[in-house]
């Protein structure tokens, strides 16, 4: 990334933490008062930017499993910056989380009283073990650069980098071959605990019996494909900006384009199937999606920037890294109107017919519009990600790898 | 005097069955409320008594009661129904609480631990009743002006109703501050607090049409248990196999 994008780029994340920070001291001290949200809608906007981050990571898991699960070799070159990609993501997403907790200061009890009948002591689990291993794999697929550059005269803070690489001094083809074969042991244990990561997200939606849009066996698939797209994008997008290599970029665009016509392909079974059953509330949760308060986000964000315009160039442009490039970032950028369309409409539709006349107050109402201090909140999450992601970018060997554990790319 | 004069109020009635409910083995009690929508006449009272016996704050409820419009006009009526939590035998809320901070206890009541709760509000969109609220801090007295005077003023007014510490769960809950269960779920707990202090729930006994019964389903001699031997008995949404304590007559 050219140095002025590079520079651009930081101060707009300094700027949104600044910015969000009022948002943050607001959450801190308030706790969830500051908050749109209530009782019948009980999740908002930052469980659909936590779907969101959770898709992100998904694309990036899957080019690690590609490159040391099946050891393909056009994807060692992706292989870290995917790797710190799903960590930056998660971190992401467990603060989202974390925040939409009423009383956060209480996750330890995930550890002491969990309940394994719960599906989100599951996710819990199923996160620590994707943040460890993701930990673990960027560390050992960056461990070789990090001693190189702890001896390299010319380069500033040695001794953070020998601090990172754990004090190691010398790194050989032995090291390499060693952490290689660590890598791949731990993209092994990643795979199945990856696949059940996103697949149980999904799962934790589909189980609720009281929710006819999420209570179908089509939910997790549904958030599986929704994960690979999005994720898959994002990654199509970074590799167009951090490693220039074009052939990779068209090839993830026409995974990326698959995966977007499944992704509309299922949503539109839903919609049919959802019509034609003609369930009451079901019926009312799509006419919410496709004809509520909130129509313009699944018609102009969703299918038409996000679905139609990436489908157009991704199929007429796939030759040019560019547009590719473009369509994906289009994709994720807009992939937030999907998790919200997701999370929402199911809620707000009344489960006890009027209820909604009964007791009047705004945390019993169905009517959601996310206030300034969730949008707040949100970009401080946002910015923070951002920072780290540009940081390491610059500072941590993250963006390129080759076949020696990186020595080359230290000089 | 009239034959017609009930020779026993309800409430007495149900008194003698919480006494007797007491003194038996809790293992082999089971809560049980019957709702006779009959009797019902949508005044709202059962849902002021319980804001008022569980001191809750704005947004949070455990008994709306619900108004049903019946028929086309001019044939048109009007139906209430109270809405409690349901304390269902096959309780959807308890199974996705990741903390275990929510269950059913002994006698079936389906409780809060408010010192375990992490408000991640799963149980709130599990219930298929909507029984459940989340606290979000508010305040009656949000708007109040803070004057200096003692009769008037947010600090006094708030003190001479919500800043009174809830009873919840027999427990004395601190004033509101920060502390729980601000940032927990909430729900209807049959006034357990009351029961163990030998009185019935305070939707029971302020209900003004005596439409609300509790007691021991398993107790041959209680009033519940004869009003569940009724054909106009029915439950919410019996489709989804939750079983609930809370059943209705039609």
């Amino acid at each position: 990334m050219q140095r002025t994008r590079f520079s651009l780029f930081v101060g707009l994340a300094v700027l949104g933490l600044i910015v969000g920070s009022w948002g943050m001291v607001q959450r801190l001290i308030h706790g969830l008062n500051p908050v749109a949200f209530g009782s019948y809608v009980p999740w908002g906007l930052w469980v659909a930017f936590y779907l969101l981050f959770l898709g992100l990571s998904a694309g990036a898991f899957l080019v690690t499993i590609l490159a040391y699960v099946f050891d393909m070799e056009r994807f060692h070159r992706l292989g870290r910056l995917s790797a710190y990609t799903v960590l930056i993501v998660l971190v992401c997403e467990v603060i989202f989380i974390t925040l939409d907790l009423g009383r956060m200061s209480r996750i330890y009890r995930f550890l002491v009283t969990p309940n394994f009948n719960s599906l989100m002591t599951w996710m819990f689990v199923l996160f620590n073990a994707m943040l460890i291993v993701y930990a673990l794999k960027t560390f050992f697929l960056i461990r070789g650069d990090l001693v190189a550059w702890s001896k390299d005269p010319q380069r500033k803070g040695r001794g953070f980098y020998r601090l990172l690489a754990l004090g190691k001094s010398s790194y050989g083809p032995d090291d390499y071959g060693r952490d290689y074969r660590i890598v791949h042991g731990l993209s092994l244990i990643s795979l199945p605990v990856g696949l059940l990561f996103y697949g149980t997200n999904g799962a934790f939606f589909a189980i609720l019996m009281n929710r006819p849009l999420w209570n179908s066996a089509l939910t997790p698939l549904l958030f599986i494909v929704a994960a690979v797209l999005s994720g898959g994008a994002l990654i199509a997008f970074l590799t167009h900006v951090f490693l220039k290599d074009d052939e990779l970029v068209t090839s993830l665009g026409r995974a990326v384009l698959y995966c977007l016509l499944v992704f509309l392909f299922l949503e539109a079974l839903q919609f049919f199937v959802g019509y034609q059953a003609n369930v009451l509330s079901v019926v009312a949760a799509l006419n919410l999606i496709a004809f509520g308060d909130y129509w313009w986000t699944f018609w102009i964000f969703h299918l038409g920037l996000g679905s139609f315009i990436p489908l157009l160039i991704l199929l007429f442009q796939k030759d040019s890294p560019g547009a590719v490039a473009w369509a994906c970032a289009l994709i994720v950028l807009t992939f937030l109107a999907v998790r919200f369309n997701f999370v929402i409409p199911d809620l707000a539709v009344y489960k006890l017919e009027g209820l909604e006349h009964t007791f009047y107050h705004p945390r019993l109402r169905t009517h959601y519009t996310p206030n300034v201090n969730e949008w707040l909140v949100s970009v401080w999450v946002i910015s923070l990600g951002l920072l780290i992601f540009l940081l390491g970018s610059r500072w941590l060997p993250v963006i390129n790898s080759d076949q020696r554990g990186g020595m080359k790319h230290a000089h | 005097m009239g034959t017609t004069l009930p020779s026993e109020d309800v409430l007495v009635r149900m008194q003698r069955d919480l006494k007797r409910a007491l003194q038996r083995d809790p293992k082999h009690v089971r809560w049980t409320m019957v709702i006779d929508q009959g009797k019902c006449t949508g005044c709202h009272a059962c849902t002021l008594g319980c804001v008022a016996e569980n001191k809750l704050p704005p947004g949070v409820v455990y008994r709306p009661v619900i108004e049903e419009e019946v028929g086309r006009y001019p044939a048109v009526r009007r139906r209430f129904l109270p809405r409690p939590c349901m304390h269902c035998q096959n309780p959807p809320c308890t199974k996705v609480c990741p903390v275990t901070a929510t269950y059913a206890n002994a006698q079936g009541v389906v409780v809060v631990d408010y010192n375990r709760c992490i408000g991640c509000r799963y149980c709130l969109v599990a219930c298929p009743y909507s029984a459940r609220t989340s606290d979000f801090g508010e305040w009656y007295t949000k708007e109040t002006p803070d004057a200096p005077s003692v009769l008037l003023g947010r600090t006094a007014a708030a003190q001479s109703y919500e800043a009174h510490p809830s009873t919840e769960y027999g427990r004395r809950w601190p004033q509101r501050g920060t502390g729980s269960p601000i940032g927990n779920a909430r729900k209807c707990h049959f006034c357990l607090h009351r029961l163990s202090a030998g009185m019935l729930p305070a939707c029971v006994t302020t209900c003004t049409a005596r439409a609300t019964f509790f007691g021991d389903r398993n107790d041959p001699e209680s009033l519940v248990y004869h009003l569940l031997g009724s054909p106009r008995v029915f439950v919410l949404k019996p489709e989804l196999g939750t079983h609930p304590a809370v059943y209705y007559l039609k």
